[in-house]
């Protein structure tokens, strides 16, 4: 048996416009998903029990159930309660979105965890205001910290978009399965839906390790 | 060593306004800069760390606390930032209540106005990674005085300057060695102008080679009349800064007096076994 992986040329658009798909919600449930992670590691620091309750028990919850169920709730359950259909983009945005913060979370609260009691310390003896502490010293240090982390949970976040392809959703993923469907050619086309989501995914993944050896460098004391 | 001590006789005004500190002894010697009366502090119901301890420091001096580790020294200096809480009695800085303990469940009452009045440098190095050397230096000033950029930072490059480290104002702390990382934290605890400095083992986490450095610059501080109070385990620095010596064991304080009779003629058993320990290593 020989394969043929020119025929797979003939439908670089096709395959394009899943990459775009696949690529822009990454980015959509990236940004969306670490604004709620940072929003939620506050609040899992917060003297507020009841706010430290709530985000512990949404963070574990979407660390401890499979993405495609999630995915499946939102877009079969949900409408059923709400009596009202709710479009494939929306849920794969909700679910990846909350994912992706339950996730972010994680990091975030690590690298926060990460500022020295002797810096606060020095705050202290400066005089600094507590607002001060937190948005000159403490806040930017967390945030530099995430940034390696945060990266590879977006690398993640790229390779687990490809289950929005199970609720209809057009991306790469989808693309790829149906094509290789219509031509009768999964070798060929899997192959080369696999290398694409590699030669997105593997810089990125090599410029996490560079950051963050740069990082640390920089915030080493 | 004789060459820390003739930096010391040339040292420079390392005041950050120039005008304000000429002499801090001429004007308020005589009274009591600081009185810490009857100090309680305990970590846990078991771990005590000051079981009374009372101490006053005239201005002008140069108080050195030595004593074995455990014995409340670096305690001591924490709850004189304002850094610790404590169980009972109150510390008093020229005259003003500074800190009270609130017996009962309340917290710690420290008077903020004074605290501004105290810098503080540590053994670990507290300088912000994320911020230039000058950055580090103009933060407080800033924000806490709401001096202006400009003015801050020209302060900021005299002060670097005279400590000779204007070519690292850009620099960030992990471009510096240790011995310059403790300099620019003194420079900028100086930045706030305070009218007491707090020394807690500032070289103890430094290599050998860089002690002296570190040392030259609190001789300079001190020939220039700031008030300090220093814990060290570096007796020959002590001996050298002193104006008075603590000694400081089992959470209150032992014995203290001039260098020369606290280092030649100790006269409580607890200080001699402590020194010949220190001594004959």
């Amino acid at each position: 048996m020989t394969y043929d992986f020119a025929v797979v040329l003939g439908y670089w658009e096709a395959l394009l416009q899943g990459l775009e798909v696949t690529v822009e919600l990454t980015l959509l449930c990236a940004a969306l998903g670490s604004a709620l992670g940072f929003v939620t590691s506050l609040a899992r620091v917060s003297p507020v029990r009841f706010l430290r309750w709530i985000s512990t028990l949404y963070v574990e919850f979407f660390r401890g159930t499979p993405v495609l169920i999630q995915l499946f709730w939102f877009f079969f359950c949900l409408p059923i309660i709400l009596g009202s259909d709710i479009s494939n983009f929306i849920a794969a945005t909700v679910t990846l979105t909350l994912y992706t913060g339950a996730i972010t979370s994680e990091t975030f609260r690590a690298s926060l965890k990460s500022i020295r009691p002797e810096e606060i310390d020095a705050c202290i003896a400066l005089g600094l205001p507590r607002l001060t502490q937190i948005t000159n010293i403490v806040l930017p240090q967390a945030l530099l910290r995430a940034i390696p982390t945060l990266l590879s949970n977006f690398v993640s976040l790229f390779k687990e978009s490809a289950l929005v392809s199970a609720v209809g959703m057009a991306d790469l993923m989808f693309v790829g399965q149906n094509i290789s469907s219509n031509i009768a050619k999964p070798v060929e086309v899997l192959t080369v839906v696999a290398v694409i989501y590699f030669v997105v995914a593997f810089p990125l993944t090599r410029a996490v390790t560079v950051i963050e050896r740069k990082m640390l460098a920089k915030l080493a004391i | 060593m004789n060459k820390s001590m003739s930096n010391l006789s040339s040292a420079k005004s390392f005041s950050a306004t120039d005008s304000t500190n000429k002499s801090p002894t001429a004007s308020t010697s005589g009274q009591a800069l600081v009185k810490v009366s009857n100090l309680h502090k305990s970590y846990s119901p078991t771990i005590q760390v000051l079981k009374g301890l009372d101490l006053t420091m005239a201005a002008g001096e140069r108080l050195v606390v030595i004593g074995p580790s455990g014995g409340g020294k670096s305690t001591l200096l924490r709850v004189m930032m304002g850094l610790e809480q404590i169980d009972s009695g109150s510390i008093t800085f020229a005259g003003q209540p500074y800190i009270t303990a609130n017996d009962g469940k309340a917290k710690t009452k420290i008077n903020l106005a004074v605290r501004q009045q105290i810098g503080m440098v540590f053994q670990h190095y507290t300088l912000f990674p994320h911020l230039t050397i000058l950055q580090n230096l103009t933060l407080a000033p800033r924000k806490v005085r709401g001096e202006s950029k400009a003015s801050a930072e020209a302060r900021g490059m005299a002060l670097l300057t005279r400590f000779g480290l204007a070519a690292k104002a850009g620099a960030y702390p992990n471009q510096l060695s240790g011995g310059q990382k403790q300099r620019v934290a003194i420079a900028r605890a100086l930045m706030l102008d305070p009218k007491l400095m707090l020394f807690d083992e500032v070289t103890s986490a430094l290599d050998p080679e860089l002690v002296a450095e570190v040392e030259q610059v609190i001789m300079s501080l001190a020939e220039q009349g700031m008030p300090m109070m220093i814990v060290t385990h570096d007796m020959w620095f002590a001996k050298n800064i002193a104006s008075r010596v603590v000694f400081c064991a089992g959470g209150v304080v032992v014995e203290e007096g001039p260098p020369d009779q606290i280092f030649n003629a100790p006269k409580h058993e607890r200080t001699r076994e402590f020194l010949d320990r220190v001594f004959h290593i």
